[in-house]
């Protein structure tokens, strides 16, 4: 089932196009990765899609019917989230617990299903143990995975990370995409994530689209490839 | 003291406004919108003036100007994204021009402004009251039931607004009722004032809350006590109470500031009593 297209997209932020005429199909359920080098539009390209910025000309639609639910629940991770205030004053439970807010009522109590849910998220990044310290006294890497938590609270349908591996070591970033691939697998999530490191994340991939700027024409074009052989079923 | 019915006015008047002001100032602080408060005083005094010139109500014009220029502020935030002090340093500088020029078209105008301008909190009449005791219900009940949405948007908009709450309508709402807050706040501590009731309490909050909630409370208590210890200090050393009350929430700060400091530095000392010596 197709999550979102876009046709003949142009967008830029000054007189010149960053995007331009770009058409793309990204399809329900799968693991996809956006790739490409600094400045190829790769955060424009998701805030086209999440409807946070709007085309000069083009049309962006997002099939919200894939939920079945009758609204489809988003989870997103920004570029750089961890750099949010410091002096935010709270704590790392508060924060993941907000992740639920959108699935709440205004006058809602949490659930105890909810309050096992912000655990196991917590749990999942190795954050638990830290889920009562202010979120300011966290090191960047620990910032990045409280967000990340706080979005897989969520239960999100569809989950956009913007390279979200930042500040992640090595094992943390391994484990992050066999995360993202068992809920793909398991829960039939769809996760479009932006990413710099192929090498490492490609073979968790269903689909990657690579975003390349022609100097020479100013525009951007795509490339969609198929992942030949990604990760197993199961992390 | 409080055997006076304009004392206890005046307390009904500070305790609403030192309920309301701080938890408003949290979530102002937070998004990096602290000077918004003392622009819309500015903006509302301009509102005064002009309802002084035109023979309307000068607090209901005030009120209304104020609402209305916090919602042209949000709209300047909207277009001014990278810049979103801007437009609150563009609608001050309007504001007290306005406020100047309107004031040297009416003649003895400048005499009613230093109640606006200082605050009289102990010549609160009975209608301001109302309209006080009114803004203050609004804004708890809004705080209240949009707590979890506020929350998501103080925190990051982007995220907030993709995961379905209105942040456009919020972001308005607030705006209206921090227009609403400081023009009822006018009549307590006086427009040169206001932002002090709003913002000492959020930031002696933010320096030493665990959490979002304790910020909050921490806030509201830190509100109410400068509001009624300065005025019972007021009432005694026969001090103006808005200025009174605001040197008072600035030594709650400076205190706080300084007994951080202290523990800070007795708890390094004791993880390395080595370094000390």
């Amino acid at each position: 089932m197709m999550l979102s297209s876009m046709r003949d997209v142009v967008f830029g932020y000054g007189n010149e196009p960053v995007i331009d005429r770009l058409s793309l199909d990204i399809e329900a359920g799968q693991f996809i990765g956006i790739t490409g080098p600094n400045g190829a539009a790769k955060t424009t390209l998701l805030k086209l899609m999440l409807g946070l910025l709007k085309p000069w000309s083009g049309t962006v639609s997002l099939n919200r019917e894939i939920s079945g639910e009758g609204r489809l629940v988003i989870g997103y991770v920004p570029q750089q989230v961890a750099s949010f205030n410091a002096g935010f004053p709270s704590k790392v439970i508060e924060l993941v617990r907000s992740g639920c807010y959108s699935r709440l009522g205004l006058f809602s109590r949490f659930t105890k299903e909810q309050e096992a849910l912000v655990e196991s998220s917590l749990r999942q990044v190795e954050m638990w143990d830290y889920r009562n310290r202010r979120i300011g006294e966290l090191s960047g890497g620990q910032k990045q995975r409280i967000c990340i938590a706080r979005a897989l609270a969520q239960q999100p349908q569809v989950l956009v990370l913007d390279e979200p591996v930042t500040g992640l070591d090595a094992a943390s970033r391994s484990g992050f995409y066999k995360l993202m691939r068992h809920y793909v697998s398991q829960h039939g999530w769809t996760v479009i994530m932006v990413t710099h490191g192929l090498e490492e994340s490609g073979a968790y991939l269903d689909t990657v689209i690579t975003l390349e700027r022609q100097e020479q024409e100013g525009w951007t074009c795509l490339v969609t490839n198929s992942c030949s052989a990604h990760f197993g079923q199961e992390a | 003291m409080l055997g006076y019915e304009f004392m206890q006015r005046a307390f009904w008047a500070g305790g609403l406004i030192g309920l309301i002001g701080p938890l408003l100032g949290v979530y102002l602080m937070l998004r990096r919108q602290v000077l918004m408060a003392d622009t819309l005083s500015h903006v509302s005094l301009a509102g005064v003036a002009l309802g002084s010139v035109l023979q309307w109500n000068p607090a209901l014009s005030g009120f209304s100007v104020a609402v209305a220029g916090g919602l042209v502020i949000e709209q300047l935030r909207r277009s001014y994204r990278t810049y979103s002090e801007l437009p609150v340093a563009i609608i001050m500088t309007s504001g007290l021009a306005l406020a100047v020029v309107l004031m040297s078209l009416k003649q003895n105008l400048s005499k009613s402004f230093s109640s606006y301008l200082f605050g009289s909190i102990v010549a609160v009449s009975n209608t301001q009251l109302k309209l006080i005791a009114i803004v203050a219900a609004a804004g708890l009940l809004y705080f209240i039931v949009l707590r979890r949405p506020l929350y998501s948007l103080t925190f990051d908009e982007e995220t907030a607004s993709i995961s379905g709450v209105r942040t456009g309508l919020l972001s308005f709402s607030f705006a209206v009722l921090t227009g609403m807050t400081v023009a009822a706040a006018m009549p307590v501590v006086g427009v040169l004032l206001v932002s002090a009731l709003i913002v000492l309490p959020a930031s002696i909050a933010l320096r030493i809350a665990s959490g979002f909630t304790a910020a909050i409370f921490i806030a509201v208590g830190a509100g109410l006590t400068g509001v009624f210890s300065g005025l019972t200090a007021s009432y005694y050393i026969n001090t103006p109470p808005g200025g009174t009350i605001a040197l008072i929430l600035l030594v709650i700060l400076l205190v706080t500031i300084g007994v951080q400091r202290l523990i800070k530095l007795r708890n390094r000392r004791s993880a390395h009593p080595s370094t000390t010596n």
